[in-house]
């Protein structure tokens, strides 16, 4: 156990390195110009990174923790090979009076209890809330416990399965938790989600949420992950082989650093240290990006397969057993674009159950200009954004500016997600959730 | 009598079941609470120590001294990404078996017991290091790292009495941190490849190499048998202890992220971490060209 399980965090420290951003654009022609130059050199090292804990906000010492394992009704039959998958598994934080609710929303792939989670929960529960943070609809376990579809990806469908999950959850809360108001918080695709939800809850008023804090959100899915795609395109290559040169030269590098410290084993901090020591330039900064965010897609892509019995990776027929390699697949998969989930899974599904909808209206529909009059005149809608944000381009970030008001700050810092838990991030999300912003308003 | 006992069990199953459908949509269960500031603190000194370390090691890599600089690995010499896994097919059923263990019986017990003070589960946690010391001794010795050996000795002698059999670690106060050893490192010293990826029941992912070295390892503990920890009437108990304080000190939830392809991941992970390490133990002498188009670890 010592030598097996021990080591094992360091997978997931790089899996849940928090990345969060959404399915994009298959036709939007890949522009080679742009593709490196997506964000500047700080706003990729602060997305690898993310906050330096000297610039971290002060924080609570303990934050009292549930777990909740969620069996829903509408839960679709379970693969076998996912039987882990069966539960949506949330968490709770309590406090012991009577609190508003903040319920946070992961980024793409992402399950309830990242990194980026603990501290967004560590934040609203020091200010008063309790917290329950959720994974992304488009994560594993999301999508084979709570996806009326199993094929990830679309807004609305999205929204309203998360919608469905987040009032099944609060009704069955114990009842000594009392909830006085409920506001969203969503980070990267989350914070899409988060907006999406409350519109639907606008209309149904079954939840009635009050204020939504978008962190990083993309504008149009599609196009976040288009960059996405080039990125990974001009820093790794196509196909497999550009990981197996990435990884052989990780490999040698850590391997070099291991044999000159004298070090009598590889610990998780000597790993993580040594990576990080590894990635040096914009290049490396980039690949460690696309590639954090291919490997959500891997699995996505994978299980949108199964689900729509589309047959790319496995035959629908007979699908695979426990007991079944899934390594080829995996490789496979390494070297697929996000163009290919939309082209061979995600529209051939949807355009079979909406007669009426094209590939544009596929597109167009994963924008978050579905929801512009809301965001526009509703003033509950809030946002943070950074002008170095990998998964928006200007024209982006000019549109939510203009849409929101004075309901959105942007940071001079941060990349994707690396404000997050900063003095500055946090006190404004505080603020915007409170009612309290912009606060030099008259 | 035996009806009464049936119809007693059939019912408990039944109220069981029962509960499992009534308890509705949620199952909760507390976990041990988060403290984040903390981490964060600890988070902010490790990353000052780590800058420097790195940056030394960064140093010692990118300016070898001509004479006594150990060969560089290059990207050519890495293993390629598949690992040798001929067993794929039981380990797979034994990964699934260890997670759902894990799941129902092994994390909840030491998510509760890690709710005892910090104090009591620290001595706790010292005293199985400690006895683990003695095969740290012996396995040094093996390996012919005699300096290793000597602090290992020098730890297992402090700790015993000034420790309190032990309960405390005083000579890691004393900069005498442990580095423990096992006879898997012993084989890997002497050459042995990691060989097929195995997963073993319980334990978690290992290799033939590494699974063989547990068993000499529980072996020399089984007959050396300290504070009758291996046999005698207080084995039992004390044997539970130690796979709970073990489990309490590993950070790892199976299926954390519910990715499908989780048993590849770790796979590869282990395996990798192995063989870097191997690279560390024989740094003084010439790379090792991996044959290309064998998979790892064979």
């Amino acid at each position: 156990m010592r030598a097996g399980l021990r080591l094992i965090p360091f997978a997931f420290g790089l899996s849940a390195a928090a990345f969060a951003v959404e399915p994009e654009a298959p036709q939007s022609a890949p522009n080679a110009g742009i593709a490196i130059g997506l964000a500047d050199s700080a706003g990729l090292r602060a997305t690898v990174f993310g906050t330096p804990p000297q610039d971290m906000a002060s924080l609570p010492a303990k934050v009292p923790l549930s777990e909740i394992n969620a069996e829903l009704p509408w839960r679709l039959p379970v693969p076998r090979i996912l039987w882990f998958d069966s539960k949506l598994r949330v968490w709770f934080s309590a406090q012991a009076k009577p609190a508003p609710l903040a319920i946070v929303i992961s980024g793409t792939g992402g399950d309830g209890n990242t990194k980026t989670i603990s501290v967004l929960r560590a934040a609203l529960y020091g200010a008063g809330y309790h917290v329950l943070t959720m994974p992304s609809p488009t994560s594993p376990e999301f999508i084979v416990s709570a996806s009326s579809t199993g094929v990830a990806g679309d807004l609305m469908r999205d929204g309203k399965d998360l919608y469905a999950a987040m009032q099944e959850i609060i009704a069955h809360l114990p009842r000594k938790i009392r909830i006085t108001d409920i506001d969203l918080v969503g980070y990267s695709l989350g914070g899409a989600n988060a907006a999406i939800v409350k519109s639907i809850d606008a209309a149904e008023h079954k939840l009635k949420i009050h204020r939504v804090v978008m962190i990083n959100p993309p504008v149009s899915l599609f196009s976040s992950v288009g960059r996405l795609d080039r990125l990974f395109a001009a820093t790794i290559g196509a196909g497999d082989q550009g990981v197996e040169l990435l990884y052989r030269r990780l490999y040698a590098q850590i391997a070099n650093l291991y044999r000159a410290s004298d070090r009598l084993e590889l610990d998780e901090n000597f790993l993580l240290s040594a990576g990080a020591a590894s990635l040096r330039t914009d290049a490396d900064f980039s690949a460690a990006i696309a590639l954090t965010f291919r490997l959500q897609l891997v699995d996505m892509f994978f299980i949108g397969d199964l689900y729509a019995k589309t047959g790319l990776f496995t035959d629908p027929k007979h699908p695979p057993k426990v007991s079944d390699s899934l390594e080829n697949i995996q490789r496979e998969l390494r070297a697929k674009p996000f163009a290919d989930y939309f082209t061979q899974v995600f529209a051939p599904y949807y355009l079979k159950r909406r007669p009426d909808a094209t590939s544009a209206s596929l597109i167009a529909s994963n924008r978050l200009d579905i929801i512009t009059d809301a965001l526009r005149d509703d003033g509950d809608y809030y946002a943070q954004a950074t002008d170095n944000d990998v998964i928006i381009n200007k024209r982006e970030l000019t549109w939510l500016q203009d849409t929101l008001g004075a309901r959105i700050i942007v940071y001079d810092h941060g990349g994707h997600l690396g404000e997050v838990g900063d003095r500055q991030q946090v006190a404004d999300m505080l603020d915007m959730l409170s009612g309290s912003w912009p606060r030099s308003a008259p | 009598m035996k009806a009464a006992l049936l119809a007693g069990l059939l019912a408990g199953l039944l109220a069981g079941a029962l509960e499992g459908c009534a308890s509705q949509v949620l199952s909760i269960r507390t976990v041990p609470d988060q403290t984040p500031a903390a981490d964060n603190a600890a988070a902010a000194a490790n990353a000052a120590a780590f800058a420097e370390a790195v940056a030394a090691e960064s140093a010692a890599v990118s300016a070898p001294e001509p004479q006594e600089a150990p060969p560089l690995v290059t990207p050519a010499d890495a293993p390629p990404m598949y690992t040798y896994d001929p067993w794929e097919r039981l380990n797979r059923f034994t990964y699934r078996f260890n997670a759902r263990f894990d799941e129902a019986i092994f994390l909840p017990v030491a998510d509760t017991y890690r709710r005892a003070p910090r104090p009591i589960r620290a001595g706790i946690h010292n005293f199985f290091d400690n006895l683990a010391e003695i095969d740290s001794v012996i396995n040094y010795t093996l390996q012919w790292r005699l300096k290793f050996g000597w602090r290992s000795l020098t730890r297992l002698a402090i700790n015993s009495t000034i420790g309190i059999g032990g309960l405390f670690d005083v000579a890691t106060k004393l900069k005498l941190p442990g580095t423990p050893t096992g006879f898997a490192t012993t084989l890997a010293k002497w050459g042995m490849h990691p060989g097929p990826y195995l997963v073993i029941p319980l334990l978690g992912p290992s290799t033939l190499r590494d699974g063989v070295g547990f068993l000499a390892d529980y072996g020399a503990e089984y007959g050396i048998n300290v504070a009758g920890m291996y046999r005698g009437s207080v084995s039992w108990g004390l044997g539970t202890a130690n796979a709970i304080d073990q489990r309490a000190n590993i950070n790892f939830r199976y299926y954390a992220g519910g990715s499908p392809f989780e048993y590849e991941t770790i796979r590869f992970l282990y395996v990798r971490r192995r063989l870097i390490e191997d690279e560390g133990l024989h740094s003084k002498e010439p790379v090792k060209k991996a044959p290309v188009d064998i998979p790892a670890g064979k």
